[in-house]
């Protein structure tokens, strides 16, 4: 539908003069007011899906090396307590605290997800990934249309385009633009009074999508996880690898903690 | 790997930014803490103020009389050390609303760190029970005429013990707890067992001066009972016998548990200020005047360490002390620091002034320290 509508806007402007009614030049105004929102909207969500996606990709880095290590530390920590409540039985603080070493491992164990010898996906995007993804967002947005089943169909390719986007599928990209242009949702009808409501509804829609946006950037530029991301991109910019230096910090503390247990005792849940 | 390409489409189709860090949210902020810091100690604030009354629970909370948390008005409230907030104000029927500047409070934490004990001059006279788990409070009991000096409770849960100082009113009450699982009051009523300065005054004189001949203990100048420790088993409560005077020197008295009948008594050189057993009830450290002192079973008097302290915690299951000391040699600053009781040596140190309580976590892995000014200094070695 929004394809549609710019094109009405150009037109209209190439066209000789023609005195236009009211509700008519309003609905031009909107046009051009839209037109300009679709692509502040389009640049937005490309930044916000770009953010999301190198945050995703380094989230899977970080649980990759380090937070596999974190596990496996915690896991000889628990071992160590458990073999210190073994040694205890009549200790109830010590049977405690194997309790609480055991839940603590459980947990890291959790959040670091499984073990795996692959690589995890890095993320990279291509000058034309941007393109395609900025002229998805700028057609096919769900807030630049005001009938719900079209909604509905926009939000389903939106998220699709998401997802390609993230995992740098540029053919799938070109297949959601392609597969909206031609559908016929893409197509306007209508006179121009019923045209101006929904042009009216569409860029408070648009305004709107824009403030909750810059509120989820906000949210992700506060987050801990950003933080660590900025403190290894400004490391990696003066050549160091802060991920490979938290590894090996967290491996020498797992050779010591390894060390505390010489002889593990058999436990149930090895 | 499968989760975490799961995870990962989760996060990217359009949804809210919240989802991005659920799972790995912890995990990454350990990684970012691990990051910043420079040594093994995390200084950062905890609440705003100045509350020389507070108390550490193993769970990592801080109880304290704040005036920050709601329109200037003096509450008690909890704060989370770890993630340097407040959430939880603790209020009884018929608190008194006037700011109290001469106010005190005392504070006991359960072994677990799922119930609470206090006190508080603005709250009636008794003791007040909160279950933090369920967020109630349980009531109050045991009502006095004077304000507790130090409240304790067992390790294994079983007994919780409360002293009074203050001449005619000085007590030391013993209650019977029911299990930390159990859902309402732990305690309630009459103590079980209750005794008296009298009952412990006589056996602190014999001994000591029978065999050091120092100067024999003043029964009249005993002023009451302060702090408390049960060992570990929690068939022995170590009572400091406060005397009156600056200068002047406490006692320690040895009780068997639940009789509260007394064993052994010793005199210590000035004011006790801190007292706790060693994991494995073979000895227990106590400060006094400045000094850390060991006392063992075979021992006849108390032998002083070769450090000052004012405060200090045993580590749950390691022959390991946390120690404070506002004080020191050379320097006059006070410093936290980490003691083998073993070997006797410092292990750990960061510089500190202003500590009121110590706290180890349940499972042994980090401490915790909070200064009245709201300042907490957690101790998070990579190997405990």
């Amino acid at each position: 539908m929004g394809h549609m509508e710019l094109k009405s806007a150009e037109a209209a402007a190439s066209e000789p003069k023609v005195r236009l009614k009211p509700e008519e030049q309003e609905l031009a105004r909107k046009h051009e007011e839209q037109a300009a929102l679709q692509v502040e909207l389009a640049d937005r969500e490309l930044r916000l899906a770009n953010l999301l996606a190198e945050l995703a990709a380094f989230e899977r880095r970080y649980l990759h090396f380090v937070a596999s290590r974190y596990a496996e530390l915690d896991e000889w920590k628990a071992r160590s307590a458990e073999q210190f409540a073994h040694q205890r039985p009549e200790s109830e603080r010590a049977q405690q605290a194997a309790a609480e070493a055991r839940a603590r491992a459980t947990e890291t164990q959790s959040a670091a997800g499984e073990d795996s010898s692959s690589e995890p996906r890095v993320f990279h995007a291509s000058p034309e990934m941007k393109r395609l993804y900025r002229e998805v967002a700028r057609r096919v947005h769900p807030d630049l249309t005001s009938d719900r089943e079209d909604r509905i169909k926009r939000e389903q390719l939106m998220a699709e385009a998401n997802l390609a986007y993230e995992r740098g599928d540029e053919a799938k990209l070109e297949k959601i633009l392609t597969v909206y242009e031609s559908s016929p949702e893409s197509v306007a009808g209508e006179g121009p009074g019923a045209e101006l409501v929904r042009a009216i509804r569409r860029v408070s829609q648009v305004r709107s999508r824009l403030v909750e946006i810059e509120a989820e950037l906000q949210d992700l530029l506060g987050s801990d996880l950003y933080q660590l991301k900025a403190r290894v991109d400004e490391a990696q910019q003066c050549g160091r690898d802060l991920i490979k230096e938290m590894v090996s910090r967290v491996e020498e503390q797992i050779f010591l903690a390894k060390q505390r247990v010489p002889n593990p005792p058999s436990f149930a849940h090895q | 790997m499968e989760t975490r390409e799961k995870s990962s489409q989760q996060q990217i189709v359009h949804a809210p930014s919240r989802g991005l860090a659920v799972r790995s949210a912890a995990i990454v902020a350990r990684g970012l803490r691990d990051l910043t810091r420079e040594s093994n100690w995390l200084v950062q604030r905890v609440f705003a103020g100045h509350s020389p009354y507070l108390s550490i629970s193993p769970a990592g909370h801080a109880c304290a009389i704040s005036s920050s948390v709601r329109q200037g008005a003096e509450r008690v409230a909890l704060y989370d050390i770890e993630r340097s907030s407040s959430g939880v104000i603790l209020t009884v029927p018929g608190e008194a609303s006037a700011r109290l500047a001469e106010g005190r409070a005392m504070f006991a934490w359960s072994p677990t760190g799922r119930h609470l004990m206090a006190a508080w001059s603005a709250w009636p006279p008794e003791l007040h029970a909160f279950d933090l788990q369920s967020k109630m409070s349980l009531g109050g009991f045991g009502g006095f005429s004077s304000f507790p000096s130090a409240l304790t409770w067992s390790d294994n849960g079983k007994y919780f013990a409360a002293a009074f100082s203050r001449s005619r009113d000085a007590a030391l009450r013993l209650w019977v707890s029911g299990p930390e699982s159990q859902n309402g009051m732990l305690c309630a009523g009459a103590p079980a067992q209750q005794c008296s300065l009298a009952d412990l005054t006589s056996l602190i004189q014999r001994p000591v001066a029978a065999e050091s001949g120092a100067v024999p203990y003043d029964e009249a100048a005993a002023a009451g009972f302060g702090r408390l420790a049960f060992n570990p088993a929690g068939d022995i409560l170590a009572t400091a016998v406060e005397t009156e005077g600056e200068w002047a020197d406490d006692a320690i008295v040895l009780s068997q548990v639940p009789t509260l009948v007394a064993r052994r008594a010793f005199l210590v050189s000035g004011h006790v200020t801190d007292m706790a057993w060693s994991f494995d009830g073979s000895r227990l450290l106590f400060c006094s005047a400045g000094q850390a002192y060991r006392l063992t079973a075979g021992s006849a008097e108390p032998v002083a360490l070769p450090f000052g302290a004012e405060l200090c915690a045993c580590h749950p299951y390691l022959p390991l002390c946390l120690c404070f000391s506002s004080w020191l040699k050379n320097s006059a600053k006070g410093r936290i620091f980490l003691a083998d009781l073993n070997k006797l040596t410092v292990l750990d140190e960061h510089a500190a002034s202003g500590v009121a309580a110590l706290r180890w976590s349940l499972d042994g892995s980090k401490a915790y320290a909070v200064t009245a000014d709201g300042l907490a200094y957690i101790y998070e070695p990579p190997l405990l």
